[in-house]
């Protein structure tokens, strides 16, 4: 046995971080992923299934995630109440105006281990629809993660010069007529 | 045999693997026979031949010899942790006992049980066992998100 | 475990049932339920038991396995390398450390483990020069990296 007491390294090896993720334009799937990995503690050289290591994971302005392709209208969530006729279909468009979380937390649910450790990880998880932070958790953050996807920049955000200087393939004559 | 049944332990060394000085764990070795009965004969064999000799070679133990009468013949062994341990030596020859002295001389008087792992160590990290800021660099004040920090 | 039962052997042989019976109960003590105490129920319990005691012996070097390549994973990550990529050149380096070895450097000695993931990284990056070439294409192809660099 050593001469000092190992406690306090015991204690810094499971400390429990706070990640902080910007949803802003993100696919909530690539969020999610990078949350279930974080959350189960997988990220950690200490990982043991039994050991409870996850981490905690802020996810803010999740009202802002983006969805690729049309699956904002064809994707679609199906829940069951469990009564006749109980059978509840929302497309994402639907759902994410009902509740802005809902769509992120669903991915990461189901991106958990199908086990009894899953709503205590999920607890571990918070998400927030705007980035309004309480200070409690502010005051927790450890790390902030950098986003899975860059955000393209909209045209309105080009200024004039940048757009006069985009290549053009052909210049339309004076007397076309824009659809 | 199931892992969770039989009981199991982690390798250890009494001797401080041998850094330290030799210490004979075995203290104390009480041979138990009877003087008539003839499941002792080799018992009482070994102690007309053998016992004086293994005394003077081990110093650090003390040998008992205790006739009792009627008794099954039997060598207790102690261990300085507190370990007792009892062989029934009916009928054993001069020869097996004296092995069986040997044996338990040597032993470190831990309990013979399944050892989960073949290695071990007291000090397992000499850099510092891995944290969650191993790696990281050290930030600079609090985190906030992006947008407020460039706001800020 | 303490062995009380060798000393009544001698002291009396009671009915051969009765210690076969101990003799497997044994076994049972710490199952769950009248499995521990109950000969009938016991005796299907313990054959079950043992048979996936046999079958985990196996199944517990495939777990461990696992167990280590999560862990290594996890700790390569942090140093910007992915998996496959660590353990495919550190075998090219000639690095004969198992994965057991290397996932307990990266818990206990992480400064090692560091310098493997950055010998790792330069090997991939001689690597990549290696597949590169000189830059200059060979006679008669037309290659997409060359033209792009």
């Amino acid at each position: 046995m050593s001469s000092f007491s190992r406690s306090a390294q015991q204690w810094a090896t499971f400390a429990r971080s706070w990640f902080l993720i910007d949803a802003r334009m993100q696919p909530p799937g690539k969020i999610a992923a990078m949350c279930s990995v974080r959350l189960q503690g997988k990220h950690k050289p200490i990982y043991h299934a039994i050991s409870d290591c996850g981490d905690h994971v802020v996810i803010i302005n999740t009202r802002q995630i983006a969805f690729s392709g049309n699956k904002w209208e064809q994707k679609v969530y199906s829940s069951h109440t469990g009564y006749p006729g109980g059978f509840k279909q929302v497309t994402a468009a639907q759902l994410h105006h009902k509740d802005p979380k809902a769509i992120v937390k669903l991915a990461v649910y189901g991106m958990l281990p199908k086990n009894l450790h899953r709503r205590t990880m999920m607890q571990r998880l918070h998400i927030f629809a705007d980035d309004e932070l309480p200070e409690e958790i502010r005051a927790n953050l450890t790390e902030e993660l950098p986003q899975p996807r860059e955000i393209p920049r909209k045209l309105s955000e080009y200024s004039q010069e940048e757009i006069d200087a985009f290549p053009r393939l052909w210049t339309p004559p004076d007397d076309y007529k824009m659809k | 045999m199931t892992s969770r049944g039989t009981p199991s332990r982690f390798l250890r060394s009494v001797l401080q693997n041998g850094l330290g000085r030799y210490v004979c764990q075995l203290k104390r070795i009480s041979i138990i026979f009877s003087k008539t009965h003839p499941s002792s004969l080799g018992v009482r064999e070994y102690i007309e031949e053998g016992v004086v000799d293994y005394a003077k070679k081990n110093p650090g133990t003390v040998v008992y010899v205790s006739p009792q009468t009627s008794t099954v013949p039997k060598i207790v062994a102690e261990y300085l942790n507190g370990n007792v341990r009892e062989e029934i030596v009916i009928c054993k020859t001069p020869q097996q006992i004296s092995e069986l002295f040997t044996k338990l001389t040597s032993q470190s008087g831990l309990d013979i049980i399944r050892i989960r792992k073949p290695i071990h160590t007291d000090s397992p990290s000499i850099q510092g066992q891995w944290h969650p800021f191993t790696n990281r660099p050290p930030s600079i004040g609090p985190i906030k998100p992006q947008k407020q920090l460039n706001q800020s | 475990m303490v062995f009380l039962t060798l000393s009544c052997w001698i002291r009396s042989r009671g009915p051969d049932r009765y210690w076969k019976v101990q003799e497997l109960l044994k076994h049972a003590r710490h199952f769950r339920g009248r499995k521990n105490r109950c000969y009938s129920l016991a005796v299907r319990a313990v054959r079950r038991a043992f048979v996936y005691a046999t079958r985990s012996r196996k199944l517990k070097k495939r777990n461990m396995r696992t167990l280590w390549i999560t862990r290594i994973a996890a700790a390569s990550r942090e140093h910007g390398l992915k998996y496959p990529a660590l353990m495919h050149n550190l075998t090219k380096t000639s690095v004969q450390l198992n994965r057991r070895v290397i996932s307990d450097l990266a818990i206990t000695e992480p400064r090692t483990f560091l310098s493997l993931a950055e010998l790792a990284k330069a090997r991939r990056q001689e690597g990549f020069r290696a597949a590169l070439g000189d830059g200059k294409e060979p006679p008669g192809v037309f290659s997409r990296i060359v033209s792009l660099q």
